[in-house]
């Protein structure tokens, strides 16, 4: 029998190996589902370098797609290192989009930076919001944060297919109304393109800065303690004379405000016109990306930009290998689980091969 | 006597990660006898138990039940060779009645429960051993020693041949492990073997024989008859030990007769509306240590709660130093320089998963001295931690161990030496001793006293009315929430204070 024991310290050279095992096992159990599907794997796989890395336009499409889903997976780490299971990232990523789409209305004609450092700004307060409503209800009335943040989700879902599916924001032309979207933002409201690439936006650059942010401030501010702290003993922490529903507050709303910013590079960097179907899934796979990622700012960046190399390639796999489109997500799911294990598999370590007793 | 083996173990060895929990261990269980596990914390009488009990799988040895080997691959396994346990913290039901808890997951063959037939197998034992429960009752209705003979019931109530008991009056009143004496005697009358983990000298005179262990190791088994409470001591620590410092109590005459903290009619009603504390006064002064003695459970964990911010009381007063405190929050106690060791030190006192550099500034992690311009400063919290370390003998690798790889006195050392360098009034410690070696209660005392001379005033809680005896200025008795009393330690005695603490006598000082 394998006998396996729990390190004391974790050893590098090991936590690689593991991952590099989940990543094999993931290539591996994703070819076989691509052999029952019927598609031609080597095809496949072509494919998806072809659509990802395979010159600098698809590069930049991944970090493109990525961009989001780092900020995303942001929110996540925020929350789930203090064990608050948020699931609001979704709903927060369309409540950044629509404040952000608000600012747009409002003040328009101010100067041009002036105009999208409030859009962004706004667009973080919109996340935000959401996220300290959900601590709110949990430190006043005991509300569970996940049945809160999947009830809220919900209701900013639709609300913004109201707005912009007949509502206020709806935009002229039966186009608009048959796409449930809005008119186009203006030109000085979309975020600037990096490269000259008309693909990666300054999104990017606010999803490097806020994986910055995250990491000194988990690792290296009393606010990050705290945070950690509350994840592994919140009894312990507000024993010793921390006010717990203060942290639980401060970190929804940092945990709202970055996924917020998902969705202002989604719509102003994007899309530039606001619109829901956009935005689905950006929040969930997020909560993926910031698994995987190991619940640490550069582990979810990391797994943020190969999450945004499927996306892109997935497309070409489509076109070209006729790879069924709901393959990626399923792909996503099993490198999740192959991830999953790795991450508890590298607390441990393998003593030795034995007869049992 | 013609003595017949009922349970062997030949050789056997477990470890842990960088621990021996047992190692060559040959344990002889006679049919029908009171057998005592007698050792320190961490010298393996629980890690054996589990073992014999399904819970963890030996690394190398056998277990031999009636003469034949046996595997158990979990509790399930022991219990239907009729191997019993009653854990240290009970595995009940709060909301189902005795008669629902005994018999939970019983009869999983069947679909149906026939609560009758139970109920009246169940009457039969409780007549044979004179337990009286009324099976309807909700075992949160119970006392602990109720909730107690619940789990013992369960045992025998699935025929068990073996019942191992983990340290079972520690949660009993003096009046409550009398009465389980009296089963367990019956019990061994009736042929069933008794495993009794215990750390208290008292009741291993009353078991049969004795196995003493240190260090994963089993170092003798005797009949008590043939020993004296004192070698089996030194044989159990391997050296000569003594608690008994008789000091020199002259330092109580420079005690200010002025209280620096004090309690006046502080009430708390708790979540089953009963009063947890019941008019409590109290009074804390510099320079002395004021003992609390009681079995826990009686309102010591509110009345600390209370004294730390960590709980509102429904009525009372707390004053410092002429201020109302009562409410306040727990960061303002500390502020005001009150230090406090819980008495779950890994629930309230330690954050596990962390190093203990991080732990030692756990509650202080804002303070301007671990932090530069808003940073954590990691290379000043370390050599902090590494300084205490040094200074309170911690035994540990390094400061980035996680506390959880400590052994529990040294997990304890490293609470005592964070709250001793935060704070400077006051010091609440609750049960600060409870499960560690003989050693570091030595240990605790001494920094405990070092403490009073440098004219902290401390409330120290205990169960082991001796040490409080020994260490305090002052006993105050808590019973159901209630002050029984307040004697002076010097002129008091054990059997004075358990009056106190049954009701028994009024004395107040």
């Amino acid at each position: 029998m394998i006998r396996v024991e729990r390190r004391i310290e974790v050893n590098n050279s090991w936590v690689i190996i593991m991952y590099l095992s989940a990543c094999i096992v993931g290539f591996l159990l994703t070819s076989l589902l691509l052999w029952l599907s019927g598609a031609d794997i080597s095809k496949a796989f072509y494919a998806l370098y072809k659509g990802s890395m395979s010159n600098q336009k698809t590069i930049l499409n991944s970090l493109s797609k990525a961009t989001p889903l780092i900020l995303t997976g942001l929110a996540t780490v925020v929350a789930f290192r203090a064990q608050v299971w948020s699931i609001g990232q979704e709903g927060q990523v369309y409540s950044g989009a629509m404040s952000a789409y608000m600012a747009s209305l409002m003040f328009y004609g101010l100067p041009v930076w002036i105009y999208l450092s409030l859009i962004i700004t706004f667009g973080a307060l919109g996340g935000a919001l959401l996220g300290a409503l959900s601590a709110v209800l949990k430190n006043r009335f005991n509300v569970n944060e996940i049945i809160s943040t999947v009830m809220l989700n919900y209701i900013i879902i639709f609300f913004l297919s109201y707005m912009v599916g007949g509502g206020p924001w709806t935009g002229v032309g039966d186009q608009a109304l048959i796409y449930s979207q809005s008119n186009p933002v203006d030109d000085t409201a979309k975020l600037p393109f990096l490269f000259d690439s008309k693909k990666l936006h300054f999104g990017f650059v606010l999803a490097i800065v806020s994986v910055l942010v995250c990491h000194v401030l988990i690792n290296h501010t009393p606010f990050g303690y705290e945070i950690r702290a509350m994840g592994h003993n919140s009894v312990a922490l507000k024993y010793r004379g921390t006010n717990t529903k203060k942290t639980l507050l401060y970190l929804m709303i940092l945990s709202g405000a970055i996924a917020g910013l998902a969705g202002v590079s989604e719509i102003f960097g994007t899309n530039h016109s606001l619109r829901g179907d956009t935005l689905v899934g950006l929040g969930f796979t997020g909560i993926i990306v910031g698994m995987i990622g190991g619940l640490t700012p550069i582990g979810t960046l990391v797994a943020g930009v190969v999450f945004g190399g499927l996306a892109s390639g997935s497309v070409y796999m489509k076109i070209i290998a006729k790879v069924p489109g709901t393959l990626v997500p399923t792909m996503e799911g099993i490198f999740l689980l192959t991830f999953l294990i790795a991450g508890v598999a590298s607390h441990y370590k393998i003593v030795g091969f034995k007869r049992d007793v | 006597m013609l003595q017949s083996t009922i349970l062997k173990t030949n050789q056997l060895s477990k470890y842990f990660p960088g621990v021996i929990a047992n190692e060559n261990v040959d344990f002889l269980l006679y049919k029908g006898e009171v057998h005592c596990l007698f050792g320190e914390n961490g010298a393996g009488k629980s890690t054996l138990c589990s073992c014999l009990f399904g819970y963890h799988k030996p690394d190398s040895g056998r277990i031999e039940l009636d003469g034949k080997l046996v595997k158990f691959r979990s509790p399930g396994d022991a219990i239907k060779c009729g191997i019993g346990m009653v854990h240290q913290h009970f595995v009940l039901v709060d909301d189902f009645t005795v008669l629902e808890n005994i018999i939970v997951g019983t009869n999983s063959e069947k679909w149906t429960l026939d609560l009758e037939k139970s109920e009246n197998e169940l009457r039969s034992i409780c007549h044979e051993y004179e337990i009286d429960l009324k099976f309807n009752s909700l075992v949160r209705d119970l006392s602990v020693g109720e909730q107690q003979w619940v789990e013992i019931l369960k045992s025998l109530y699935l025929d068990a041949e073996i019942l191992i008991l983990d340290e079972p009056t520690a949660v009993l009143t003096p009046e409550e492990s009398k009465k389980l004496f009296n089963i367990i005697g019956k019990m061994s009358k009736n042929g069933i073997s008794i495993i009794l983990i215990s750390h208290k000298i008292s009741e291993v005179m009353q078991a049969d024989r004795v196995s003493v262990m240190s260090k994963g190791k089993l170092i003798n088994t005797i009949s008590p008859k043939d020993t004296t409470p004192q070698e089996l001591t030194n044989m159990m620590v391997g050296r000569e030990v003594t608690l008994r410092v008789k000091e020199n109590k002259d330092i109580k005459t420079t005690t200010s007769s002025k209280p620096l903290l004090s309690v006046k009619k502080l009430n708390y009603l708790n979540k089953y509306k009963k009063f947890a504390l019941n008019n409590v006064d109290l009074e804390l002064r510099s320079g002395e240590i004021l003992g609390l003695a009681g079995v826990s459970g009686n309102g010591q964990k509110e009345l600390f709660d209370a004294l730390s911010g960590n709980l509102v009381p429904d009525s009372g007063t707390i004053i410092y130093d002429g201020e109302e405190i009562q409410g306040k929050s727990s960061r303002y106690y500390m502020d005001l320089g009150i230090g406090l060791i819980p008495d779950d030190r890994y629930r309230e006192g330690l954050i596990g998963d962390f190093s203990i550099s991080e732990n030692t500034i756990l509650g202080w992690q804002r303070d301007q001295k671990y932090n530069k311009n808003y940073f954590l400063n990691h290379k000043y919290i370390k050599k902090f931690a590494e300084d205490l370390i040094k200074q309170f003998n911690v035994i540990a690798p390094n400061a980035t161990v996680p506390v959880n790889y400590l052994s529990g006195g040294n997990a304890q050392k490293v609470i005592l030496a964070r709250e001793f360098s935060h704070s400077n009034k006051i010091l609440l410690a609750n049960q600060p001793t409870r499960g560690l070696d003989l050693g570091i209660i030595e240990y605790v005392y001494e920094q405990i006293k070092l403490k009073r001379e440098e004219g902290f005033a401390i409330l120290l809680a205990s169960e082991e009315l001796e040490d409080l005896i020994n260490i305090c200025d002052r006993i105050s008795v808590i019973s159901d929430g209630e002050i029984r009393g307040t004697v002076v330690a010097q002129s008091t005695s054990i059997q004075e204070i358990g009056l106190l603490m049954t009701g028994q006598v009024e004395t107040v000082t």
